[in-house]
């Protein structure tokens, strides 16, 4: 007894708190007449049928309603939260279309399950070149510290979670990833893991400047 | 009186709170470092004048108002110094405030970053906001062939420019001054490779290597501690690897220096050698057929003795034509000394006030000691006297006496030099009548030797402290080689010149030392990087594969007389030396464990490999492998009389390899290879052969045959051209004739 006491308390609590809602089932029966009895009584009140009453109200629903509930995947897709972590994307520089990635290899550095690869090099034009990217996505655990520290905000977890390939280390060169030159415009200021706070402006210290 | 002196040479300070010992006339910095103690500095490095260009060193000393600079003060006894305090700390930071004034925030690129100077104080001195500033210049980034500077990184530190002046010679770089707009400036537009000592010692990213910038992180590079494979000078260096690459090589700029070649020819390995077993049988069969076995004394101290334990047990020839002449120069040498051994090394060299070059054209057959002999001639002002047939406009600025002698007449330069030396000083009976009986006029006038010139130079040494004579490889396979050996041995033993034989090759000395080798080869022959009836190359050319010399660890013995040991950087699949040697009845797990039996009768330790220590300690004494002993034979003077001097008319070429392309090995490397294969000439040389520019030349010299391009080389004068041999692969070792050969010109 007095372990369901114990129990009811931290119930209450909980639904103070979070607002859970209690159903009421009934008692489980212990016994086998008792359970019986049940059987029996559910079958004759044809609770069956309120089963499929139930089924068939919603078929209505969803056919001649227009109260579908179920999303039509892949043809339709949930919108995820900005904070989702699947597939990576390389984010370009929206003025000059340049990948933003400088090179910097600290994303490479953090991974905890050393799956990314990089090679950079000092190219015609006197800067670092990425000239290989790639992440092995059969070992990505997808913890998002690339993301984080990435001082650049080029690399970020996109919401592309189907990773369904021949090979488990497909689509994950650099180009993949990568925002598509034409598709710039569509490419979204990322709000998700490792971003920067909205209030980053108010964080910055100022150094003189002489101009 | 001499020990009291001694004592005056010590001075004691104490640096906060420690008591101190140093040398008299050592720097408060240069006590502190080498007591643990830590002062900041920028500018400060080690193996070159104090600099004193950041202002970070400063110090208080009791006593004495102000902050002191301790790079520069000299410490004087009893002085009592503190390296911290809050004004010191105060001052400090806005030094490193000053440093950042618009410095690119481009750490995240930045190849130094990780090893940044800037980075570390900057953190150091917690700088988290600036109050100064300055309107930003546009700077634009150079290349300058192995290096690329960028000035807008540039903290004018100074120390590159130091570096090209006082260490390499390469006099180079300069500053522009010009207040905050001050840059560094490449007067001579060079794009030499010994521009990469400069680089190394950048505290910041602005002089990097063109090579290796923006290729990697320094922090995903591994260390791997080893000795420079390319000439006898065995250099410490670090191969710093990743993912089975070489991608640079840096070293402890402090206390040492590379030279282009070993700073950017990293990557001679065997790639693609694997282990066939059908290969590995023909080998053995060939070994057991063989009755000589001829290699290239570019191999460690372990092969060399596994080749003399095989000779042993199976009564081959053994011949190393590149140490051959060596081992037969430094024995006539010794039979005069009566030491196995020379008496100098590199450090000698630097700390000479006379040095004389006989016998070698050594900016480019030894590096290292040219920029030894450069730190003598810009910090002791030393006297350079340089005797060759072929000036060398690459050393004009450190030659003090150029003293210009025929082609083939050395031994008469050496009995010259002998009597000018000696003919003053106490010696042997059988030295002096050797001297009273030379011709001197005649013998000076078939040489072309001077008299003037000897007592010149002679006056020049006169009352120099220490003087350093630099012998080099144009006298090993000299007809005469013995003669002009003994001579020299004569000087060492009479005069107050410490001598310095230069290996000729990486590990000349060493072979030279633990083989009995035979002059010629018989019968069927077994090369290993050197031509034979069955090959073993670590070029990967041969029949069989080898390790390159960053494949394999061992020791080299270099021409400090040290035993160094060398580390694997790069994976090797094939077979090594000590399998086939297992084969054939020796037995060693690893090549490494011949170290501790390396001859103790030649002056080597029965050191364990694993044991040997290598690097410099704060006060830069180097602790790398050991110091070979000298053993003392038996001297016996009798010197042969002079034979008459050939002559070498008209053209004349001069096997010598140039520009760092130091031998095979470099030769395949990405840095240096060149396809090119050229003869190099003056203008006067090519009115003698009648050749222009461009032209193919088909010729033979002591027995080889050469196909070369000709160029001519405005800055040369002369009837003698260089002849380039580092294209040769195999062939390359087999020059073991005397450097010149008059031009046999085949149609
Ligand atoms: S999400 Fe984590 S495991 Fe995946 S690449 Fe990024 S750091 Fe590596
Ligand atoms: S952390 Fe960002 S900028 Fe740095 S290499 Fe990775 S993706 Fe590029
Ligand atoms: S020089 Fe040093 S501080 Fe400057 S960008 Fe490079 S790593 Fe950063
Ligand atoms: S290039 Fe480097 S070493 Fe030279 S002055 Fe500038 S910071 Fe100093
Ligand atoms: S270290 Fe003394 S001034 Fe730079």
């Amino acid at each position: 007894m007095a372990h369901i006491e114990e129990h009811k308390e931290t119930h209450t609590v909980q639904k103070e708190k979070q607002n859970y809602v209690m159903l009421d089932l009934g008692k489980t029966p212990k016994f086998g007449m008792p359970a019986f009895i049940q059987v029996v009584k559910r079958s004759l009140s044809l609770e069956l049928l309120k089963g499929l009453g139930v089924t068939f109200r919603e078929m209505i629903n969803a056919l001649f309603k227009g109260k579908m509930h179920t999303t039509k995947y892949p043809f339709e897709k949930l919108p995820i939260s900005p904070r989702y972590r699947a597939i990576h994307e390389m984010l370009r520089l929206l003025e000059s279309g340049h990948y933003r990635c400088i090179g910097c290899g600290l994303c490479e550095k953090i991974c905890i399950s050393n799956c990314i690869a990089m090679e950079t090099r000092y190219d015609e034009n006197q800067r670092k070149e990425v000239s290989q990217y790639t992440i092995n996505f059969g070992r990505c655990i997808f913890c998002g510290y690339c993301a984080e520290v990435c001082p650049e905000l080029a690399i970020v977890h996109g919401g592309r979670y189907e990773n369904a390939s021949e090979q488990r280390a497909g689509f994950s060169l650099f180009e993949d990833m990568l925002t598509p030159i034409d598709k710039l415009k569509e490419q979204k200021e990322f709000a998700g893991f490792g971003s920067i706070s909205p209030n980053a402006d108010e964080n910055i210290k100022k150094t003189p400047l002489a101009y | 009186m001499s020990a009291q002196r001694e004592e005056k040479k010590l001075v004691t300070i104490t640096i906060d709170g420690k008591e101190c010992k140093g040398k008299y006339g050592d720097t408060i910095l240069k006590i502190a470092r080498a007591n643990g103690i830590y002062i900041p500095t920028m500018c400060y490095l080690s193996k070159v004048e104090p600099i004193a260009s950041c202002r970070m060193c400063v110090v208080e000393v009791e006593g004495v108002e102000g902050m002191i600079l301790s790079c520069q003060e000299k410490a004087v006894d009893g002085s009592v110094v503190r390296t911290t305090s809050k004004d010191l700390y105060l001052q400090r930071q806005n030094i490193m405030k000053l440093y950042n004034v618009n410095h690119p925030l481009e750490c995240g690129v930045c190849d130094k970053s990780g090893e940044c100077e800037l980075q570390n104080k900057t953190l150091e001195f917690g700088i988290s906001q600036q109050n100064f500033t300055a309107r930003e210049v546009h700077k634009k980034v150079e290349n300058w062939g192995f290096v690329s500077y960028d000035p807008a990184l540039c903290i004018m530190c100074e120390k590159c420019v130091r570096v090209s002046n006082e260490i390499t010679g390469n006099e180079a770089l300069q500053i522009s001054v010009g207040g905050y707009r001050s840059t560094i400036v490449n007067v001579k537009n060079s794009t030499c490779p010994s521009l990469g000592e400069s680089a190394a010692v950048c505290p910041v990213g602005a002089l990097v290597s063109s090579d290796f910038k923006y290729s990697s992180n320094a922090w995903e590079l591994k260390r791997i501690p080893a000795s420079c494979a390319h000439c006898s000078s065995a250099c410490s260096l670090n191969y710093e690897v990743k993912n089975d690459k070489i991608y640079r090589v840096t070293n402890d700029f402090e206390f040492s220096s590379l030279c282009g070649a070993g700073r950017f020819g990293f990557d001679f390995e065997n790639r693609n050698a694997v282990k066939d077993p059908e290969i590995f049988k023909e080998a053995i069969s060939a070994f057991k057929r063989a009755n000589t076995i001829s290699f290239s004394a570019i191999i460690t101290n372990e092969e060399a003795l596994i080749l003399q334990k095989l000779k042993e047990k199976y009564k081959y020839k053994l011949v190393c034509d590149e140490a051959y002449g060596y081992q037969q120069f430094l024995k006539a040498y010794g039979s005069i000394t009566g030491e196995t051994l020379y008496s100098g090394n590199l450090n000698s060299i630097k700390e000479s006030s006379a040095v004389i070059v006989f016998g070698s054209r050594i900016n480019d057959d030894n590096p290292m000691v040219k920029y030894h002999i450069t730190m003598a001639s810009k910090r002791n002002r030393a006297r350079v006297a340089y005797l060759h047939p072929m000036e060398d406009s690459n050393i004009s600025n450190i030659v003090t006496q150029f003293i210009k002698y025929e082609v083939g007449s050395e031994e008469g330069v050496a009995a010259l030099l002998a009597n000018t030396f000696l003919s003053s000083r106490e010696i042997s009976p059988e030295l002096k009548s050797f001297l009273d009986n030379l011709d001197i006029g005649n013998i000076s006038a078939e040489s072309s030797v001077g008299e003037e010139e000897l007592m010149a130079l002679l006056k020049s040494i006169d009352k120099k402290e220490k003087l350093t004579f630099v012998v080099g490889s144009d006298l090993y396979n000299h007809p005469r080689a013995k003669e002009i050996a003994k001579l020299l041995g004569a000087i060492d033993k009479y005069s107050d010149f410490s001598f310095v034989i230069v290996p000729p090759a990486t590990n000349a000395l060493g072979v030279s030392l633990i083989c009995s080798l035979d002059e010629k080869a018989e019968g069927y022959t077994v090369g290993y990087n050197s031509k034979g009836d069955f090959e073993l190359s670590s070029l990967g050319d041969g029949d069989m594969d080898m390790p390159a010399l960053n494949q394999q660890e061992g020791t080299l013995t270099n021409i400090d007389k040290r035993v160094v040991p060398t580390n694997a950087a790069l994976s090797y699949n094939g077979y090594v030396l000590n399998d086939i040697a297992n084969e054939l009845g020796l037995k060693a797990e690893y090549t490494i464990d011949y170290t501790t039996h390396l001859p103790e009768k030649a002056g080597f330790k029965p050191e364990n490999f694993d044991n040997l220590p290598s690097y410099f300690d704060n006060s830069g004494i180097e602790h790398r492998g050991y110091l070979l002993t000298s053993k003392s034979v038996k001297a016996a003077e009798d010197f042969d009389d002079i034979e008459e001097l050939p002559t070498f008319d008209g053209a004349i070429v001069y096997n010598c390899n140039e520009n760092i392309n130091m031998n095979i090995f470099t030769n395949v490397t990405k840095a240096f290879k060149s396809d090119e294969t050229y003869l190099k000439g003056s203008p006067q040389f090519a009115g003698i052969v009648k050749l222009n520019d461009g032209d193919e030349i088909t010729f033979s010299a002591n027995g080889t045959k050469y196909k070369r391009v000709f160029k001519i080389d405005e800055s040369m004068k002369g009837t003698i051209a260089l002849n380039p041999i580092f294209d040769m692969g195999l062939n390359a070792s087999l020059n073991n004739s005397y450097r010149f050969s008059r031009l046999n010109r085949e149609q």
